[in-house]
């Protein structure tokens, strides 16, 4: 049993907030908006600042329309569609994001790259999933809070992919959190489920107002699971860590 | 449908009002049909166009088979979903300085170290197991092997707009199933892309190997980390698309310039020395349809001899009632002076503002053509 880690006991949560934090932060805006990269490019910091990158693949799993497309555009701070056009192949988006490690103060660039197929494109052609899945670190389960049989399937979701990927990261996403007029999961409903499998479970929606914070969460939950799964598999952590402080 | 019967082909009508509908069936099984706000001749070539694009869009999406072959129209209908947001991008032809949807021809961008770009994109293609690469630039070909040229013209457009649709969302890379509507309607490839640099792509079309992330970590980084600074200076160019070494006269104000036998096309709008009164978007607009106005009256467009019979009628009866081919035509109007000039290889469209002498058109014509690359 490696368990999860508690949010915030391996990487220091909000330190997007952090005075220190900001000539990490800086490399990844633009105007204060998100910067965009090309593959042939990344955050540059100066020579006297060393920073590791470490790369991670995350699969983005979910029926059609539950929002895959949308988060991966939200998480890497560009437009988010805000009509559904299926994606009929697969799309992989790079998210660059500073990470603090509690323990050692160490200072780490996640290069998270999203890959996002749409639903009826697996279906339909069989190559892709196997793609998708080679190799994965961390798979994003999402739901819509507006579309209750998107929740209902998670636990068959999680099971299959248990099965086929043992080692790696899960994280439960529930969109169209905005939407609450038209809600039809509730609160306790996600807090058993949170029970029962003792994943991480967040939330998304609504409109950005706060380019770095509204991704935080997310970003800091993934990689804080990435990088005790990687502390897992090399062994410098044999039994589950324990809480530094009380998580929420 | 009621003249069907009788054997009477029927394929366009107008409304009293001045609107105009078209239709077409396609493979005996689909018919599209496009409504348009303006009626008359330009107005239909434009809406054939668009048929054919929308038409060829879903099969680059679906294939053919799932077009032809319809079980379950219900479900041809969801599926048809995912070809909207190409659809919709045919539609708005909001993007200026894109025309290849309306002359079929690839828009491109000529690049000041093209060399350089060739052998790169030849070598990433072979070493992606593939002959058919492009480099994409701001939405046009900046290079592109030999064999990505001989895809049927109509192709490597919808090609370079889905490229460019999967560009502007700003994901990294994709491996996108495609039907290639005449080369192979009833296959599908692997389309990869990968985003070099923001506006900067390169695509290859290939089959079952290599899978995606292998491409992208063995391969996108040894080709093209070199190249760095040669696609920085291609960004660099923007719209203009062309090489900085070329000057062009100062009264054209926009211009089109297609390779006939190439069927690539460069086009710009020069916005110094100053013309204040027309701005960028309505000089794109008179170019568009003075280039409309050219081929449905006077000018071929290449493919509308071998095209279906209700496009071949279309071609000017002027053309018709003589047996030699226009080779100049000019339009003035009070916005501006529009000229046209046509050799076997090249048809130039230029707009020039209303106070140059008519005479004169001709001379910025000629000049014009003489100064630019001329794609070979
Ligand atoms: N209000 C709101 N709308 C959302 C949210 N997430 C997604 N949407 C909308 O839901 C629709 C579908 O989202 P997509 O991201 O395209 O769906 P998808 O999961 O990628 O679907 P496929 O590609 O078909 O598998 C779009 O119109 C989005 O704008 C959200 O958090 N809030
Ligand atoms: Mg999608």
């Amino acid at each position: 049993m490696t368990g999860v880690p508690h949010a915030g006991s391996l990487v220091v949560s909000d330190w997007h907030r952090c005075p220190d934090s900001k000539e990490y932060f800086s490399k990844i805006l633009h105007k204060k908006r998100r910067k965009r990269f090309g593959l042939l490019e990344s955050p540059v910091m100066p020579p006297h600042v060393p920073v590791d990158t470490v790369h991670y693949k995350i699969f983005l799993s979910g029926k059609s329309g539950v929002g895959k497309t949308a988060l991966a555009a939200r998480l890497a701070g560009l437009n988010i569609p805000t009509v559904h056009h299926e994606t009929t192949g697969i799309e992989t988006t790079v998210v660059y994001w500073p990470v603090k490690l509690r323990e050692s103060g160490r200072v780490l660039f996640f290069r998270l790259q999203l890959w996002d197929c749409g639903e009826n494109a697996l279906r339909r052609f069989d190559h892709l999933l196997p793609s998708c899945k080679d190799q994965v670190d961390a798979v994003l389960f999402l739901f819509s809070f507006t579309d209750r049989t998107s929740f209902d399937d998670l636990s068959n979701q999680i099971t299959k992919w248990t099965e086929s990927s043992a080692g790696c990261v899960k994280v439960v996403v529930g969109t169209k959190f905005d939407l609450f007029m038209h809600c039809d999961v509730s609160g306790r409903e996600v807090r058993d489920f949170q029970e029962k499998w003792s994943l991480p479970v967040l939330r998304t929606g609504g409109e950005v107002t706060d380019v770095l914070g509204d991704v935080a969460p997310i970003l800091n939950c993934l990689s804080e699971n990435l990088w005790h799964q990687d502390c897992v598999t090399a062994g410098s952590l044999s039994r589950p860590s324990q809480p530094e402080t009380t998580a929420l | 449908m009621f003249g069907g019967g009788q054997g009477a082909v029927l394929s366009s009508c107008e409304t009293e009002a001045g609107g105009g509908v078209v239709w077409r069936v396609f493979q005996d099984s689909v018919m599209l049909i496009a409504v348009s706000r303006g009626g008359g001749k330009e107005e239909q070539v434009r809406l054939r166009r668009l048929l054919e694009n929308v038409w060829s869009c879903m099969v680059l999406v679906l294939g053919q088979d799932e077009l032809v072959h319809v079980k379950n129209v219900e479900r041809l209908k969801k599926e048809l979903r995912s070809c909207f947001s190409l659809i919709d991008l045919l539609l708005e032809e909001k993007l200026e300085g894109i025309l290849g949807s309306l002359t079929h021809c690839a828009d491109s961008l000529l690049p000041p170290n093209a060399s350089v770009l060739q052998e790169t994109v030849d070598g990433f293609a072979r070493a992606a197991d593939s002959e058919f690469g492009c480099l994409i630039v701001h939405g046009r070909i900046a290079s592109a092997t030999e064999k990505w040229w001989r895809l049927a013209p109509q192709e490597v457009i919808l090609l370079s707009a889905f490229v460019r649709s999967l560009s502007s969302s700003g994901s990294a890379s994709c491996d996108y199933p495609v039907f290639l509507p005449q080369g192979s309607p009833t296959v599908a490839h692997r389309l990869l892309r990968f985003q070099l640099l923001p506006g900067a792509d390169v695509c290859v079309l290939c089959g079952p190997t290599p899978p995606l992330h292998e491409a992208e970590a063995q391969l996108v980084g040894r080709f093209w980390s070199p190249l760095v600074e040669t696609l920085r200076e291609c960004l660099a160019l923007g719209e203009r698309c062309l090489p900085g070494s070329v000057t062009l006269r100062p009264d054209v104000l926009a211009l089109l310039l297609i390779n006939r036998e190439t069927r690539r096309s460069v086009c710009c709008v020069q916005m110094f020395p100053h013309h204040h009164t027309l701005s960028k978007t309505r000089r794109w607009e008179l170019l568009r349809s003075f280039y409309t106005f050219s081929t449905s009256r006077y000018f071929s467009q290449e493919e509308a001899a071998c095209g279906p019979p209700e496009e071949r009628a279309l071609v000017g009866d002027f053309l018709q009632g003589f047996s030699h081919q226009p080779q100049q035509c000019y339009l003035v109007t009070e916005e501006c002076k529009s000229f046209g000039l046509q050799t076997p290889q090249h048809q130039l469209f230029l707009l020039s503002p209303p106070d140059v002498p008519t005479f004169a058109l001709r001379t910025v014509a000629t000049q014009t053509l003489l100064l630019l690359p001329l794609m070979n």
